[in-house]
């Protein structure tokens, strides 16, 4: 009896020591779980309102044009050719264009009816290839 | 429970409260947690499903120099949790732009169904009030789901 009445006396109060090192590890796990709603998304710079018509040259630029079904036709500079593509095809042609001429600007006129979402799945393609002169329109027939 | 003079009797009445000395730091250290991580929610959420873009990146800019401007599929704007008319959109971001000495970036937080003109009236009016630093908010998407698309 003796011995079983030493023992519960000893292991009688709840350890403390390590409730600091519990705290920190929870701590420490919130702090490496924490996720933060983060800003993000594709930027670009709007032309100022009071920025100056620059005449281009039609051979610098290529059209994409967005219909509302998610069809993109592509025009180049004068010619009145057309090529209707995907979005997946974008990214490769833009990359092409820029390797034969890094003053290409990206022209992407959208219909006023097509979703923004379609706009956007032109301009992700268009990022992707690392254009850097992209010009937003309304593409008004 | 023990009888009086029994074997337990002694370890009851040595040890019969909580430690309670290290609660403090305990609570201090979820308050600090707590302090740190929290961001308020400057305005309510307005449940668009924004477009997915693979080229999603993370805009560096100071949360009080970006402001958000919502657009609903039906074309309607809110600024601040304010309905705007569409073309009040230049008077209202005019003085946020000024206040904000002229670092203002705008989030463009749009439904992926709002049709473009829409969209185009916002940017437009944005032109109008200088505040040209905009960003279209997105989410990532992998290339995995656009490729089951």
């Amino acid at each position: 009896m003796a011995m079983l009445q030493r023992k519960s006396r000893v292991s009688d109060d709840i350890p403390t020591a390590s409730m600091a090192d519990i705290a920190f590890l929870l701590l420490i796990f919130f702090l490496t779980t924490t996720v933060f709603e983060e800003e993000k998304g594709l930027s670009i710079v709007l032309p100022e309102a009071a920025a100056e018509q620059v005449e281009v040259s039609q051979k610098n630029i290529i059209h994409f044009l967005v219909q509302p079904d998610g069809a993109v036709v592509i025009r180049r500079g004068e010619s009145q050719a057309e090529q209707v593509v995907a979005f997946s095809q974008i990214e490769g042609i833009m990359r092409q264009e820029i390797s034969n001429n890094a003053e290409i600007i990206a022209a992407v006129k959208t219909d006023p009816n097509a979703p923004y979402g379609h706009m956007i799945n032109v301009l992700d393609e268009l990022q992707k290839a690392s254009a850097q002169r992209i010009s937003l329109q309304l593409w008004e027939r | 429970m023990a009888k009086k003079g029994g074997p337990f009797e002694r370890k009851s009445k040595v040890e019969a409260e909580i430690p309670a000395a290290s609660m403090a730091d305990i609570a201090f250290l979820l308050l600090i947690f707590f302090m740190v991580s929290t961001t308020f929610r400057r305005e309510q959420d307005r449940h668009l499903t924004f477009p997915r873009a693979d080229a999603t990146q993370k805009q560096d800019e100071k949360r009080k120099n970006i402001l958000h401007v919502w657009i609903e599929p039906d074309g309607q704007v809110y600024i601040n949790d304010r309905l705007v008319p569409m073309d009040m959109v230049a008077d209202v971001v005019l003085p946020l732009y000024r206040d904000s000495d002229r670092r203002l970036l705008i989030s463009i937080r749009g439904d992926r169904d709002t049709p473009y003109r829409f969209i185009n009236s916002v940017t437009e009016q944005l032109r109008e009030a200088n505040a040209v630093r905009v960003f279209f908010h997105t989410d990532l998407e992998s290339r995995l789901t656009r490729e089951r698309r």
